[in-house]
């Protein structure tokens, strides 16, 4: 095996290791509770002598669950939701239930961990140790290049919006801890959960792209009545579909931001077309 | 300690992306177990991100390998500012990382794109005649090295004599693939994308655009063989893993180099 290359002089010798420190702490954590933590939707629980057991947390009374003992089953787990839609966000608060994970040992856990929650238990642990490195949203723009580089042009309010309609707990379950900037804090609910979020993931990024575009057809193309195209074919989608669908909403898929009927995007609608529909209800409801 | 990164593109919408990384992973850990503590994927479009990987990483020593066809935006741009590397290797919070070079460009990608055309073609009737290996490329007027890859396999691969003939077609840029699948002077046609994964183009528009029927399509001249995408063969587990192993070498040589001339 090929011997590592020389590190240059001034490196610490023993630097901290983040993985396994985590992985120790996480079980640590665990082992403190014998009911079990919740993270995310995973109910984590230490059974004694035998290693750990995690479910969905809606099955903890549950006997009729599909058992598995390899912590890489956690992958298959995390990839569809209960109707078989792709999950591309993970912290969705739509992880398949009926399943069982039983781990005999602490890799295993944070093998499992990170399948269901990728650098989840990472980011629980140095948020905890005051040590997650936060990156702002103007900062991640700014990082961004090829057809994401237009986010850097997002209004401080289009972020705020966009925030509000990707990262609440509604659709994410992480606690969003970054701000649009150092002296500007998001202005949101930004979660409850264990799992911290650090930077706007890809999915933020795509999403702020979609609202960057609603943001600058605003400006050239609104009608008499203040729609702007996209709004108003939103509109024609919504009503089309309640009409046929004998009930069923189609919705397009979870990042299909391109689409009307996209759950993120008619957040963003309800955030920002009710107040121009219903500027008296709006008012009322200052935060819907 | 070692770790082996694997890099993919990833994908909002399916698991066509993630796929074979996932799978080719799996394979290092099963075959290859001995040479890594670890194999980690990692994606541009997917959790894990790049952004966080390496923290979860508990080797220090660290090898990256994308899994991308052709040298470009994502292997030059995008791969190395999201995962913070500096050149050939980076030494970051007590880690040493190298990063390889993409898959395409590596000797052995020839040999894998044979293995899937000879799969292809087992168990089924080929008729007499002359036979043609045909490498399709996705192509972008923005990337010249992205059909240069494409080129450089056919040439290692006209080299072995294999083939009466051995053409390259693209999505985006010329010589297009319909008209070469449809100008090629053979009996039977060998049809292989060079993609690392399935995905729309590989399903959808290919067939639609060269009227394929599925694996075969029998024309009234030529007989089209359509094989999948070579990037999801499992032989690209051992190409990826030896990808890895010559990175290593070449950077311990160049820094044996470098202290013995110091
Ligand atoms: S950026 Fe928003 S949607 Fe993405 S992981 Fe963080 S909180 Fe969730």
């Amino acid at each position: 095996m090929p011997e590592a290359p020389a590190k240059p002089s001034g490196l610490p010798d023993t630097p901290p290791n983040v993985a396994a420190a985590s992985r120790e702490a996480f079980a640590a954590w665990v082992d403190e509770e014998p009911q079990g933590r919740a993270f995310g939707q995973v109910l984590v629980r230490p059974v004694p002598l035998a290693g750990y057991h995690l479910c969905h947390i809606d099955d903890a009374g549950s006997v009729d669950l599909e058992i598995h003992d390899d912590p890489r089953a956690a992958r298959e787990i995390a990839k569809l939701t209960g109707e078989g839609e792709y999950r591309p966000l993970k912290s969705s608060p739509n992880l398949r239930r009926g399943w069982a994970l039983r781990l005999n040992g602490v890799p295993g856990l944070a093998v499992a961990m990170n399948y269901l929650y990728p650098a989840g238990i990472i980011h629980w642990y140095l948020h905890r140790e005051g040590r997650l490195e936060i990156t702002d949203y103007r900062e991640n723009a700014a990082r961004q290049s090829g057809i994401y580089k237009r986010i850097q042009r997002l209004s401080d309010e289009g972020v705020q919006d966009a925030a509000r309609a990707c990262c609440e707990d509604a659709v994410c379950l992480k606690k969003t801890l970054w701000n649009v900037d150092s002296g500007t804090p998001l202005e949101m609910d930004r979660g409850n959960g264990h799992i911290p979020c650090p930077e706007p993931c890809s999915i933020f990024v795509s999403f702020a792209r979609r609202v960057r575009l609603f943001e600058r057809e605003k400006k050239r193309d609104l009608d008499a009545a203040g729609l702007s195209p996209s709004e108003k074919e939103d509109l024609v989608a919504l009503v089309e579909t309640a009409a046929s669908g004998a009930g069923k909403l189609d919705f397009a898929r979870e990042a299909e931001f391109e689409k009307p009927l996209n759950e993120r995007r008619l957040r963003y609608r309800r955030l920002t077309l009710i107040p121009k529909l219903h500027p008296a209800q709006a008012a009322d409801n200052p935060n819907e | 300690m070692k770790a082996l990164v694997i890099v993919g593109h990833g994908s909002h919408l399916n698991e066509d992306s993630s796929l074979p990384v996932y799978e080719h992973a799996a394979r290092i850990r099963e075959r290859f177990g001995g040479e890594y503590d670890e194999v980690v994927e990692c994606f541009w479009k997917e959790e894990p991100a790049m952004r966080h990987v390496l923290d979860t990483v508990e080797a220090e020593d660290v090898c990256v390998v994308p899994a991308f066809i052709s040298e470009g935006y994502f292997t030059q741009q995008v791969i190395p500012r999201e995962l913070g590397l500096a050149g050939p290797v980076t030494y970051k919070d007590g880690k040493a990382i190298r990063y390889a070079g993409p898959l395409g460009t590596f000797e052995g990608m020839a040999d894998v794109i044979l293995e899937r055309a000879d799969d292809l073609l087992r168990d089924k009737e080929v008729k007499p005649g002359r036979r043609a290996l045909v490498l399709l490329g996705h192509g972008t007027d923005l990337n010249k090295s992205s059909g240069g890859v494409i080129y450089m396999n056919a040439e290692r691969i006209k080299e072995r004599g294999l083939y009466d003939l051995v053409e390259v077609g693209f999505l985006d840029q010329d010589p297009q693939i319909a008209e070469v699948v449809e100008s090629v002077e053979a009996e039977n046609v060998v049809l292989i994308p060079v993609f690392i994964a399935e995905g729309w183009h590989t399903r959808e528009t290919i067939p639609e655009d060269l009227g394929l029927t599925g694996e075969v399509t029998r024309l009234a001249n030529k007989t089209i063989f359509y094989g999948a995408p070579v990037g999801t063969h499992p032989s690209m587990a051992a190409l990826i893993a030896a990808r890895a192993r010559e990175t290593e070498q070449e950077i311990d040589t160049e820094t044996q180099v470098a202290r013995s001339t110091r």
